[in-house]
Order: structure tokens, then C-alpha cells, then sequence
């Protein structure tokens, strides 16, 4: 979705003032209509795939119950819907959707958005935080780099890149713990909260920023390492183009140019990277949130895959892909205002 | 500590099995003048549980989360004697056919209301009945409350003493509350997430994906106890993490295998933790191997036994469990004080011999070196599970058994060895009590054939002398003829060998050394911690 520029060929369309906002209200429409087919794809490729895989939550259910009744067990199966065809079973699945209702956890014995609303917050967070750290320091490295081509900076920030993009995550998350909690005390092991600390106010806000700091470096350091290549690598290709030529030509200084000309035109492909890995970050919280006690969804899902809890795996893949969808209208929106010349089809 | 509580087995994801009792070792970790106060942060070498109580176990997680709640009517001691909780005493009729039992008065309920007869009959008939304790109860007539303090329990049958007594200690037979669960549907009923039972322990918080938050029970029934203000559950998926938590001093104790063998060594190299293998005498896990008798080849118990000759179990107790484990010689093991024997048919590790047997039943060395092929099954709820499958395909390779190796997660490894039984070889696990009945006879008996139920008979194996052998072990009341019966039973099962004892397993606990009063209680599951306590 983000990324998807009107054809080399036509000539940039210029938009201004309102009819930015109505460029931007009609891209906003056309991907929200888009959405609608995703999310049906979703929807039926998860179903189709969690049939597909062998047990079922009904099975383990009666198996840690120890119930071996052959009625009670064809009780529950009608109970829990699983004597439908599955295509029916489907079928009611969508239209339950339709109208929000993502399902029962019977494992868990609450309704599936419940489930999911307890530990979604915590996911988003770290989400959050980390891509403003990767994007931060990223951008901040890139930039650097570009500005000192072949100089000690360029060389470090390339080895940390490097070092960062290669480096497992939960190795990392393992290693910040090691050195920060365990070796100097400055910074807790797990957990999102201070556990009988202050959880409201803003002493309840600071003890869960430090417990996120960890968190967010583990996850957040690896996406930073990306975007500081491409954006030292962008920053290098922008400041060779004629705008850039001009700019300089008519005085400006060397720090105008670089801020106002070639940074805003080289975060383009920073944001394309973006909105394609905002899929991989959620993913990518889901080894973090192991590593250190986060409660979020990733914990939940290998739960709820562990056990067959199929209606939870669902609601979680149907929730996290309106996630990915919503911040790739995000970037797309973003795209459209850093390079007004720009109209995304 | 020496040598011997520096290792550690497995990681542990539950797998239900109630268990009841072994006898123990003396207690320790209990020093000077208890501290009163502060808050103790454990952690257990599993997941969290899709709740904090289910009625029917659910596995181990949920009962190590609940066991800090609920009580039970009686317990066991290290020593291994039996003794009340709940109930004060009891005794059987002159037939053994009925119980009679003491109740204890002055206990309240988290709610304040007082645990009545009432609660303990309502307990038994609708929760373990039906739920904790369904295949031990089989003979069970009825519970009447003839007094505001006595309970009698009724069977059809003669029950002996130590099976009633164990019954009593069973991990999930707690006493619920009957105002709260009456009229409901047990499994689903909302108080199973917020639970009010008459521990040690109140329920105050459960912070999904992070932790328990429990309270003191000040009107708790054991005068001034607990020591402690609070006990803080914490489910921590890595090891690693847990280790680097305790370490740091954010978590005080871990029981069940908490941390990686290495990480135990350097935890107790600080002097600053502890690492013991007490306080699981009640529940000593196992690895097993079993063949399905409903594959002919198995159907020859020469090819059964030249299956286990085949294996080297000490050379898995040694590169796969650390050393924490040891080979299996019976269907009961060797903490058993009541029921083991050494007078057991022995499978030894004995290649040549394991090829003479093949020979013998008729399945010679075709041209290609193979004899029969085999689909062996791994369960995969443990990892060790499936190291263990990747030798036995080596082992049994190199007698001419070509196999095919498999090691699917927990719940398609539950639906193919119990349900579909789609398996030759299973490498599997059991959490025996040291009541045989029914857990461990449960599975070689014909009864014990229920698919789609777990961790019971899936071999098929069935067998008229050991059902009529079973029978009488559960109704024989003198203690010196049940042992014998039973010690009958563990020589005609190594002889027919339908299912390998292969490893019994050691678990760990890790503990700071400020935890004091901890692995006092030969069953860690269904340990309260009633009197645990933490020094300055």
C-alpha cells in the first residue's frame, strides 16, 4: 500500500491547500474500501489455516478435563459450533465479525475482545516506542553518516548498524538485561509495571517508561540499524540531484539544505520501509514480549496456538492486520505530505 | 547444597496428572526465628494457566496457582504421614465400605462465611465426583453430614485406607465454596478467575500475561500464620529471563525447573540461591516409551521388549537430563516407599540381545538391513522429548528398525497418541502419585482404554490377568496383601512390557537463601506455603 507511486510516465500531479485535503480524504476512502477485501482474506486464509492444523481447542479442553463421555463431548461440540460444516463455521464467523463480536474464549472463559483488550495496550506501546526509537535514532544516524562520508562517524554508524541488524533480538533483549538490570540494577528485568507499585498518575506513567526502556531498545535497534543505511544511503543519492544544486546556488547554508531539501525528499524510502514492516514489528513483539515478561499479545497468541484457542488466534490476526492497515494509511497520509508533487494511487 | 542440587531436568508446560503422594525427605531450608511481613515473588518453570482454578486440574499450572488458595482435607507429611488440613481425622468403617471424617471447625472462606459440612458435601459429590477425582471415585456411593462436624463417605465397594487417604491429599479435591459455586456450571463459573477458597492466601489481582497478586488471610485457621503480607505469582515464558529476574533479586523462588542447568550452577556459585530436588517426592515425573498393541508387530512382547533393550537409558539420564534423571526399573518408582520393588523383570540396555529377540519373533534382517519400519512419536510438550526421540531412531536403527520420527506440539501430540492413536512408539510422560490406583494402573488396565482422554491406556494393551489383579489391589484393605498384589502387578507389567518406564525424572527448585520454610512439603503443586517466610 504505502509506497505505490502514480506511473513514472504521467507527470507529477501539484496539489495544494484544499485540494491536498481532498487528495488525502479520497486516499483515505479508496484504502479504507480496500481494506474491506484484505480483511476478508484475512479472515478466511487464518480461518482455513488454523483448520488445517491437527487437534483442536475442544480436544485439549477435554483432554486437561478429563472428560471421556462420548455425549458430553458431542454436547460441547454442538455448544461450541463445531458440528457446522466448516464453511458455515466460517460464514458465522464473518457475520459475527460484522458486527463486532470476535468470539468466546472458552479456554479462558471471557469473551475473545476482552481476552484481547487486556493485553493489546501493552503491544501497542512497545510498538510505538520502539518505531519512534528506530525511526529517531535511524534517521539521526543516517543523517550523520551521510554528512561525514568516510570518517570515523560514517564507520561507526555502519559497524553499529551492522552489529544491531544482526544481532538476534531475544540475544540482544537477553544481553540489555544482563548488562542493565542484572550486572548494574538500573533497570527492571520484566514486567510493564512496578508490581504493588503506583499505577495511576504520573508516577505510575514513569515506572512503566522504565520498564520500557529495555523493551524498546531490544526491538527498536534493530529497525534503527535499517533505516540509518537507507537513509544514509538516500541522504547520499538526494544531495546529488539538481534541487539540491539549486538550493546551494542561492546561498543557503549547508544545514538549510540538508534539513529543509535533502532530509524531507531522502525520508521517503524511510517511510515505504515503514509501512511494510509494521507487520514485522508486531511479530517482532511477540519474541520481545518472552524475553522480557511483556504482557502483550504476542504472549497471549503463543497461549492461545499452544492450546487451539482459535477464536483468540483469530480475533488477534483480525485485530493486528486492522494494525498494519491502519499504519499503512498512516505512511501513505505521511508520504502524500512530505512530497506534495506526489498523488498515491 | 552438594553436587546433586546443582542440575536440573526439564522445563516443565503441565500436563495434568493428579497426583497424590510419596514419602519425602526431612525438610530443611527452616532456620531461626520466623520474619513477619514483606512480600515473596515466585515464579514455576511453566506458563501461565488459562485460569487460576479449574475443577478438573487443567494441569499443573492452574493447580500450583489455586493450591495457594484452596485446601485440601488432608496432606502428607515429608515423613510421609498422612495428616488433616481441612479435615481433622478420619477412619474407616469396620467394612471398609465408609468413611467417617472430622471436619474442622473455626474455618472461614475468603468471603467470611464459615466452611461448613455442607461446603465439604457439596465438594466431594459435584467437583470431585464429577471433575477432580472422577476416575478414583469410581466405586463412590455418597457423602451424608450426619453432625454440623462429621462427613461420612460411602463407597460400593471395600476402599483401603492409604488409597482414602490419598484420595483426600489429591492435588485439586479442594473444599469450594458451595454458596459460590452451587446452582452454577463449575468449569465456567466466573469465581474459577477470582477464586475464594479458606488458604492461606486471598485472591486480590490477576494481571493477565504477568502475574498473580495473592494477600494474607487473616482469619486463616493455622493461628498467626501466614508470616507473610503478600505472595506474588510471576509467569516469566524464558528461562532465561527467569534467571536473569532471580539473579537481580526480582523473584525469590522457582520451583519446577526454573532455570537452564547452566544458569543453576551460576546462581548457586553466587551462594546467594539454593537448588533442591526436595518437595516433588509426591510427584515424581517420568518419561515413557509405549508400543501400540493395535500394530501387530507389537502385538509379540518379544518385539516390545527387544524395542527397550535397545536403549541406552543411561546414556539419556546422563547427556540429556544432566544426570537429573535415572532409568525407570517398574511402573512404580523408586521413591515409592509404600508400593516399589526391585523385583521386577529387567530390560536392560543389551543390543545383541534385542536382536536375538527380533530374530526370534520372526522378523530376521531383510537384504536392505532393515527388519520392520516404525512411525515413533516424540510429544513434544517437553523438550527433552524430542532429544530422547532422536536417539531411540539411532538406537533402534542400529538393531534394523527403520523409524520415523515425529515430535508435534502439545496438542497434536495429545490428539495422535490419544485419540487417533497414531503412533508404533511413544515417548510420553507421566506424574505418578504413590497410590497406584488409578493413575498409574490406569494405564495398562482394559478401563483405562478411553480415547481421547490423556494420559491413560494408549497402547491398547489389555490384559485379563492385570484387570482381575487391578481389581483386587482396589479393594484389598490389609496393607501387607495390597503390597504384595501390587508388587505382582509391577513384575507381570515389565515382563509384558507394553509401556517403558524409561527415565524417572528429578525436578528442581532454585530459591534465594532468604526464603526460608520452602520445599517442606513433598508435594510442591499442591503446596499453600502457609509458613514460608523470608530472612532479612
Amino acid at each position: 500500500m504505502a509506497g505505490e507511486l502514480a506511473s513514472p510516465a504521467a507527470p507529477p500531479r501539484i496539489t495544494r491547500g484544499s485540494s491536498r485535503r481532498v487528495a488525502a480524504l479520497r486516499l483515505l476512502r479508496r484504502r479504507l474500501i480496500q481494506a474491506v477485501p484484505l480483511m476478508l482474506g484475512v479472515v478466511v486464509i487464518n480461518f482455513v489455516l488454523i483448520q488445517l492444523a491437527p487437534g483442536s481447542f475442544l480436544e485439549l479442553m477435554t483432554a486437561e478435563n478429563q472428560v471421556s463421555d462420548p455425549a458430553t463431548i458431542a454436547l460441547l461440540r454442538t455448544t461450541y459450533g463445531l458440528d457446522d460444516p466448516v464453511w458455515l463455521q466460517l460464514v458465522k464467523y464473518i457475520w459475527a465479525l460484522m458486527r463486532f463480536d470476535f468470539g468466546f474464549s472458552y479456554r479462558q472463559n471471557i469473551p475473545v475482545i476482552d481476552a484481547i483488550s487486556v493485553h493489546l495496550p501493552a503491544t501497542l506501546l512497545l510498538m510505538i516506542s520502539s518505531i519512534t526509537l528506530a525511526l529517531a535514532v535511524g534517521v539521526a544516524a543516517g543523517v550523520v553518516a551521510s554528512m561525514k562520508v568516510r570518517t570515523f562517524w560514517d564507520t561507526l554508524v555502519s559497524v553499529a548498524a551492522m552489529f544491531f541488524f544482526a544481532a538476534p533480538s531475544f540475544w540482544l533483549g537477553i544481553m540489555l538485561i544482563v548488562l542493565f538490570s542484572v550486572k548494574l540494577g538500573w533497570l527492571p528485568v520484566g514486567g510493564m509495571a512496578t508490581i504493588g507499585g503506583t499505577s495511576s498518575g504520573a508516577g505510575g506513567v514513569l515506572d512503566i517508561l522504565h520498564h520500557l526502556i529495555l523493551p524498546t531498545l531490544a526491538l527498536g535497534l534493530f529497525y534503527a540499524a535499517i533505516y540509518a543505511r537507507v537513509m544514509r544511503s538516500s541522504m547520499l543519492e538526494v544531495a546529488q540531484l539538481d534541487f539540491v544544486r539549486t538550493a546551494r546556488a542561492k546561498g543557503l547554508s549547508r544545514n538549510q539544505v540538508t534539513i529543509s531539501h535533502v532530509l524531507r525528499n531522502a525520508l521517503l524510502p524511510v517511510v515505504t520501509i515503514l509501512g511494510v514492516q509494521m507487520g514485522t514489528v508486531l511479530a517482532g513483539s511477540v519474541v520481545i514480549e518472552s524475553v522480557f515478561s511483556w504482557p502483550g499479545v504476542g504472549s497471549l497468541l503463543f497461549d492461545s496456538v499452544s492450546s487451539r484457542n482459535y477464536p483468540v488466534v483469530l480475533g488477534i490476526m483480525v485485530l493486528g492486520s486492522l494494525v498494519v492497515i491502519a499504519a499503512n494509511i498512516a505512511v501513505d497520509l505521511i508520504y502524500m505530505w512530505l512530497d506534495p508533487r506526489i498523488e498515491i494511487r | 547444597m552438594g553436587n546433586d542440587s546443582n542440575r536440573v531436568t526439564r522445563r516443565v508446560f503441565g500436563a495434568g496428572v493428579v497426583a497424590t503422594s510419596l514419602a519425602g525427605v526431612a525438610p530443611s531450608f527452616a532456620q531461626g526465628t520466623p520474619k513477619r511481613g514483606g512480600t515473596l515473588v515466585a515464579t514455576w518453570g511453566g506458563g501461565e494457566p488459562q485460569a487460576c482454578y479449574v475443577p478438573a486440574g487443567g494441569g499443573s499450572s492452574p493447580t500450583f496457582s489455586s493450591s495457594k488458595l484452596f485446601e485440601r482435607l488432608g496432606s502428607r507429611t515429608m515423613e510421609g504421614k498422612f495428616q488433616g488440613e481441612l479435615a481433622e481425622s478420619w477412619k474407616p468403617a469396620a467394612d471398609f465400605k465408609s468413611y467417617t471424617l472430622k471436619i474442622r471447625k473455626g474455618v472461614k472462606f475468603h468471603d467470611g462465611k464459615d466452611m461448613t459440612v455442607d461446603d465439604v458435601v457439596y465438594s466431594v459429590s459435584e467437583i470431585w465426583k464429577k471433575y477432580a477425582a472422577a476416575s478414583a471415585l469410581t466405586d463412590f456411593a455418597g457423602i451424608t453430614a450426619p453432625d454440623v462436624d462429621t462427613v461420612v463417605m460411602t463407597f460400593n465397594t471395600p476402599i483401603p485406607e492409604f488409597f482414602f487417604s490419598s484420595l483426600l491429599c489429591g492435588n485439586v479435591n479442594y473444599i469450594v465454596p458451595k454458596h459460590v459455586y452451587a446452582g452454577s456450571d463449575p468449569v465456567t463459573n466466573p469465581a474459577n478467575n477470582a477464586p475464594i477458597g479458606t488458604g492461606p492466601w486471598k485472591f486480590k489481582e490477576w494481571v493477565r500475561g504477568s502475574h498473580f497478586e495473592y494477600v494474607k488471610n487473616d482469619a486463616y485457621w493455622r493461628k498467626d500464620l501466614p508470616y507473610m503480607d503478600r505472595l506474588i505469582i510471576r509467569y516469566v515464558r524464558d528461562p532465561a529471563g527467569r534467571a536473569a529476574a532471580m539473579e537481580a533479586g526480582d523473584i525469590h523462588i522457582g520451583v519446577f525447573n526454573p532455570v537452564a542447568p547452566p544458569d543453576i550452577k551460576r546462581l548457586t556459585g553466587t551462594g546467594k540461591f539454593v537448588a533442591t530436588p526436595k518437595g516433588y517426592e509426591e510427584s515424581v515425573w517420568s518419561t515413557t516409551l509405549e508400543c501400540n498393541m493395535r500394530n501387530p508387530v507389537f502385538a509379540k512382547r518379544e518385539v516390545r521388549q527387544a524395542m527397550f533393550h535397545a536403549i541406552d537409558r543411561n546414556f539419556l539420564a546422563k547427556t540429556i537430563y544432566y544426570g537429573y534423571a535415572r532409568p525407570g526399573t517398574s511402573p512404580i518408582y523408586s521413591p515409592n516407599k509404600e508400593f516399589y520393588t526391585t523385583d521386577t523383570f529387567s530390560t536392560a540396555f543389551d543390543p545383541k540381545k534385542s536382536a536375538a529377540l527380533l530374530d526370534a519373533a520372526g522378523y530376521p534382517k531383510k537384504a536392505d538391513g532393515k527388519r520392520f519400519a516404525v512411525n515413533l512419536l516424540a510429544a513434544g510438550w517437553f523438550t527433552e522429548n524430542g532429544k530422547i526421540g532422536a536417539y531411540v531412531k539411532q538406537a533402534l536403527e542400529d538393531v534394523g528398525v527403520a523409524v520415523n520420527l515425529s515430535v508435534p506440539d502439545r496438542p497434536t501430540s495429545i490428539k495422535r497418541i490419544y485419540t487417533d492413536y497414531d503412533f508404533d512408539m511413544a515417548i510420553s510422560n507421566q506424574a505418578n502419585p504413590s497410590e497406584p490406583v488409578p493413575s498409574t494402573t490406569q494405564y495398562f488396565t482394559t478401563d483405562g482404554i478411553k480415547k481421547g482422554v490423556p494420559f491413560r491406556n494408549a497402547s491398547g494393551y489389555s490384559n485379563p490377568e492385570v484387570d482381575a489383579l487391578v481389581e483386587k489391589i482396589k479393594v484389598e484393605t490389609d496393607p501387607a496383601k495390597r503390597k504384595a498384589l501390587v508388587f505382582q502387578f509391577e513384575k507381570i507389567i515389565t515382563i509384558e512390557a507394553p509401556l517403558l518406564p524409561m527415565l524417572e525424572l528429578e525436578s528442581i527448585t532454585v530459591a534465594s537463601t532468604k526464603v526460608q520454610n520452602h520445599s517442606n512439603d513433598p508435594n510442591y503443586l499442591a503446596a499453600t506455603w502457609y509458613d514460608i517466610w523470608l530472612a532479612s
